[in-house]
């Protein structure tokens, strides 16, 4: 089936299997690896992506439900000219990945929020809920939480005049 | 680079990691395996006909398709039938003995002994196409009584292996204890404890690339611990010199002990991949991994614990039955690290440990995390609090009473340990200040005045571990090599799966020289670029590899002061070295750099081999929980982790894993665990999500701290980190539990601690009514 997908801004016209899940799609087809399966049932979040500005465990939707929407994966976080995203300059300081398997779905979880709502800094229960919504076998979560908050507290006050 | 607090995090945050499911190779296949569905059977049938026929595959194979084979001519190998699993020698792992007569196929022949097993590979152009073929293969298998635990596989009533015992392995440490040691005691508590079989569950599964080059030579990827013992083992399948496999560990997301072995997948994937003379690779699925891959833990233990009046240890005995899975190959031997470490970090002068490593039809037990040391741990820790309660005395009180004193070492245990160093009061009493001690046994009193209040309880838990390996592999391999352009380039045959060498490695390197840290470039996990090395496990890495790198260091500098001695033509006691350079003692107006020094006199490169001794990192955790008796849920209020690694590389890196760690611990404590059916099937309908890994809601509030007591083992002083929290905080947790509910028969609370175990403690007879 020929489909359409915009994948971090730049489009790519694609003949897939109607049974491919769009991680495998992004990860074979796009060739964007940053995408990584750690379950591939729906439970650990590793596979999350943006799909119109949405997060989505990208193993559990098929790449022809995507066609003529727009995916943003982990590679198309940083600013075209490479500076990173605050999100990503977070985890870093923060210490919040050690083998770095998890990390794509939890900045992607956490990028669509921000994205969705730069006030999510006020609320330590959202921010709570978005590390809930994923699993990571190496951190213990905390580190990913306050680099959460860091970016986010970053992004409100860059966002205030 | 300041943007980017660890080398790893630019290409990992921006999802240019390369792990071996992202690596590319033209034309590459992959395999899928056909599994049993039951966990004891006579394989009457596996038909591969109509998996060769699905659109898409390439081949389909069973155990007897590729047996009786002629001698294939690939210039790779000179093979015949599909080779069987290898055993691990190393640490003691396993043993000729044990594996005798029980050959662990990589395909199942006459017999499956354990739900999972594979019994075919189909290989496709991809996943989906190997998957069509897999689901093709028909499989008649007639089921078998299955065991499931060691103590009803230990009857040998029904055997895994016809002829042979299910008890494959039996040892001891320490030695037995005589009848009036315990009748003369002031003091005896006795308890059963199961250890629970858990995942170790890395985020990403087992991976394996196996790529046959044009020039002959096999390159394998994969995610591992052990880069060169798989080439040694799989050199030694092939039956090919070991200098024409290479073995390359990318990125690898987390291992916890379970990545380092040559698993039947790996054997057969690489033997497709040389028969078929094509690129295979094998991307574990978290659903056959949850069935198929090593589990940890798994022992039933019985023991006794001896006091005097005044709360001195006489004796201590701890008798462990192991479900080691179906196959000996990989850790029957393993409980003996549990009987080793069975002394804690006490005086008692008797300590006697037996095990009896038990056959079941389950996946093999394999290190995870701990490895044998949470084992110990918990029973002597849980067996401690008991023995408080009985004389009663303040469980702090009872363990600093029979602490090895901080000047007592290197201490002999009766366990056959010597441990190097520690510092065990100081740990504890660091804990007990963290956590506020007297102010949360202050709340308990008042809660327990208070009939509404929910039960408060506090858990005390020490304990020692070890670090580095086992004897005969407590050395590594390292060197350093100075480049004409300034940079330094250092070798080590570490393979990391997280723990953030690239960063920790070159700046103790750069330290070592007195360089700048970004002239440090660090290779690792490549067999051709660092030929020799033993790999990341028992926490050895920081100990030994940078131990070795140290000296590495040292010796490059040797090397520096020698070459510029005989240009100078002078003594080399005369030329000085400081902070990169090289200078005459007397007139240093002729300094000259690393780099210069290269290009004046060629290439500047040491390597070497460095033995370490074995490290004894320790510690003391301590957790108040508050349980509700009416649901059975345990919530933890604080949890305070003291461990001591000696010398620390990298403060945020260690506390970092001491964390996760600590995490891993509490998931142990109150939630993870294999749930077999009798019948030996993993009860696992909903995949990852009937395995409770702790998500970020479970995670109460910890603190981490540390003590620093050096190891003499290495001049750098640096021991294990990252195992603490599995070793250290279940027990904490479970006693805590424990003291908040009091119950007479401790076996009631076995881990993990969930609701129901919880809710039936909460109702059954109390301490001081028993009494
Ligand atoms: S891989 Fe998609 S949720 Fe785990
Ligand atoms: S960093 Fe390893 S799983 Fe999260």
């Amino acid at each position: 089936m020929k489909i359409k997908l915009t994948v971090n801004g730049e489009q790519h016209s694609l003949d897939v299997e109607p049974r491919r899940i769009l991680a495998d799609v992004l990860r074979e087809d796009c060739r964007l690896t940053g995408t990584h399966l750690g379950c591939e049932h729906g439970v650990c979040g590793a596979c999350t992506v943006l799909v119109d500005g949405e997060a989505v465990r990208a193993c559990l939707m098929l790449a022809v439900q995507c066609d003529g929407r727009s995916v943003r994966t982990v590679e198309g976080l940083s600013s075209p000219d490479g500076e990173p995203h605050p999100l990503q300059r977070a985890f870093s300081a923060e210490h919040a990945l050690q083998c770095g398997f998890c990390t794509p779905g939890f900045l992607m979880v956490a990028a669509g929020a921000l994205e969705a709502d730069p006030t999510i800094a006020d609320d330590s229960e959202r921010i709570d809920g978005l590390v809930e919504s994923n699993i990571c076998r190496c951190t213990g979560y905390e580190p990913i939480r306050r680099a959460i908050m860091r970016a986010a507290a970053e992004s409100a006050s860059r966002g205030k005049p | 680079m300041e943007q980017w607090t660890r080398r790893e995090d630019r290409r990992l945050l921006t999802g240019h990691g390369r792990y071996v499911a992202d690596l590319v190779v033209p034309g590459c296949l992959d395999a899928a395996f056909v599994r049993s569905t039951v966990a004891h059977g006579i394989v009457r049938e596996v038909d591969c006909a109509a998996a060769r026929e699905v659109p898409g595959v390439i081949g389909a194979w069973s155990a007897a398709d590729l047996s009786g084979l002629p001698t294939c001519t690939h210039a790779a190998a000179r093979l015949q039938d599909l080779p069987p699993v290898p055993h691990t020698l190393l640490a003691r792992l396993s043993n000729e003995e044990a594996v005798t007569g029980r050959e662990w196929p990589a395909l199942a022949k006459e017999r499956v002994r354990y739900a999972g097993e594979a019994v075919a590979v189909v290989v496709g152009e991809d996943r989906y196409r190997a998957e069509d073929g897999a689901a093709e293969v028909v499989v008649r298998i007639d089921p078998l009584p299955a065991v499931v635990t060691p103590s009803r596989a230990a009857n040998d009533s029904i055997a895994l292996f016809d002829g042979l015992s299910n008890t494959a392995f039996t040892g001891e440490a320490g030695q037995p204890i005589d009848e009036s040691v315990w009748q003369g005691a002031a003091a005896v508590v006795e308890a059963r404890y199961r250890q629970q079989l858990l995942m170790p569950t890395p985020m990403e599964c087992r991976t394996i690339l196996a790529v046959p080059e044009e020039d002959g030579r096999l390159s394998v990827w994969s995610g591992h611990q052990m880069p060169h013992r798989l080439r040694r083992e799989l050199a030694a399948l092939l039956d090919l010199p070991v200098d024409r496999i290479r073995v390359v560990v990318p990125d690898t997301g987390g291992a916890f002990g379970s990545k380092s072995a040559a698993f039947p997948e790996f054997v057969t994937v690489v033997y497709l991949a040389v028969t078929l003379g094509r690129p295979v690779r094998w991307i574990e699925d978290r659903l056959e991994s949850m069935t198929a891959a090593t589990r940890g833990r798994g022992q039933d233990q019985r023991v006794r614990l001896a006091a005097d009046a005044d709360g001195h240890l006489l004796a201590y005995e701890l008798q462990i039955d192991a479900d080691v899975g179906a196959y000996p190959h990989l850790g029957v031997g393993l409980p003996m690290q549990t009987a080793w470490m069975a002394t804690g970090p006490y005086t008692t002068p008797k300590v006697h440990a037996t095990v009896r490593s038990v056959l079941t039809n389950t996946m093999v037990t394999y290190p995870y995390r701990g490895a044998g040391r949470p084992e110990a741990t918990i029973a002597l820790e849980r067996s401690m609090d008991l023995l408080a309660r009985r004389l009663g005395m303040d469980p702090a009180e009872l363990r600093r009473r029979n602490f090895i004193p901080a000047g007592s070492f290197p201490y002999q245990t009766p366990t056959g340990r010597c441990y190097d160093s520690g510092d065990y009061s100081t740990a504890l009493d660091l804990a007990l200040e963290t956590i506020g001690y007297g102010t949360w046994r202050d709340e308990q009193e008042r809660r327990r005045e208070n009939p509404d209040a929910l039960p408060l309880g506090i858990g005390l838990s020490c304990y020692v571990e070890r670090s580095g390996g086992e004897p005969g592999g407590l050395h590594e391999f390292a060197g350093v090599e100075a480049h004409e352009d300034g940079t330094i380039t250092a070798r080590c045959g570490a393979a990391p799966s997280g723990q953030s060498h690239e960063t920790t490695f070159p700046a103790l390197v750069a330290q070592a020289l007195g360089v700048e840290e970004d002239r440090v470039r660090l290779v690792e996990g490549d067999t051709d670029a660092q030929p020799e090395g033993l790999g990341s496990f028992a926490s050895r890495s920081a100990q030994v590899d940078g131990a070795a790198l140290c000296h590495a260091c040292a010796l490059l500098i040797d090397r520096a002061r020698e070459r510029a001695a005989e240009l100078w033509g002078m003594p080399v006691e005369e030329v000085e070295w400081s902070a990169g350079s090289l200078r005459p003692l007397r007139d240093g107006s002729a300094a000259i750099g690393l780099a210069e020094l290269v290009k004046d006199t060629g290439p500047l490169r040491v390597d070497d081999r460095f033995e370490s001794g074995m490290g004894f990192p320790f510690g003391a955790h301590a957790a108040v929980v508050e349980v509700d008796p009416e649901l059975g849920t345990v919530r933890v209020l604080q949890l305070v982790v003291v461990d001591d690694c000696g010398v620390v590389l990298n403060p945020a890196v260690v506390r970092g894993q001491a964390f996760g760690s600590a995490v891993q611990g509490i998931g142990q404590a109150l939630y993870e665990g294999i749930p077999y059916g009798d019948d030996g099937v993993p009860q696992l309908a909903n995949g990852l999500l009937d395995y409770l890994l702790p998500t970020a809601a479970e995670i109460p509030p910890i603190e981490v701290k540390d003590t620093r007591t050096p190891t003499p083992s290495t001049p750098l002083g640096a021991k294990g980190a990252g195992e603490s929290g599995c070793i250290g905080t279940p027990a904490a947790i479970v006693n805590a539990v424990a003291d908040a509910l009091q119950p007479a028969d401790p076996g009631l609370l076995q881990m993990p601690l969930t609701p129901d175990v919880v809710w039936r403690a909460a109702r059954a007879p109390k301490y001081e009514e028993a009494r």
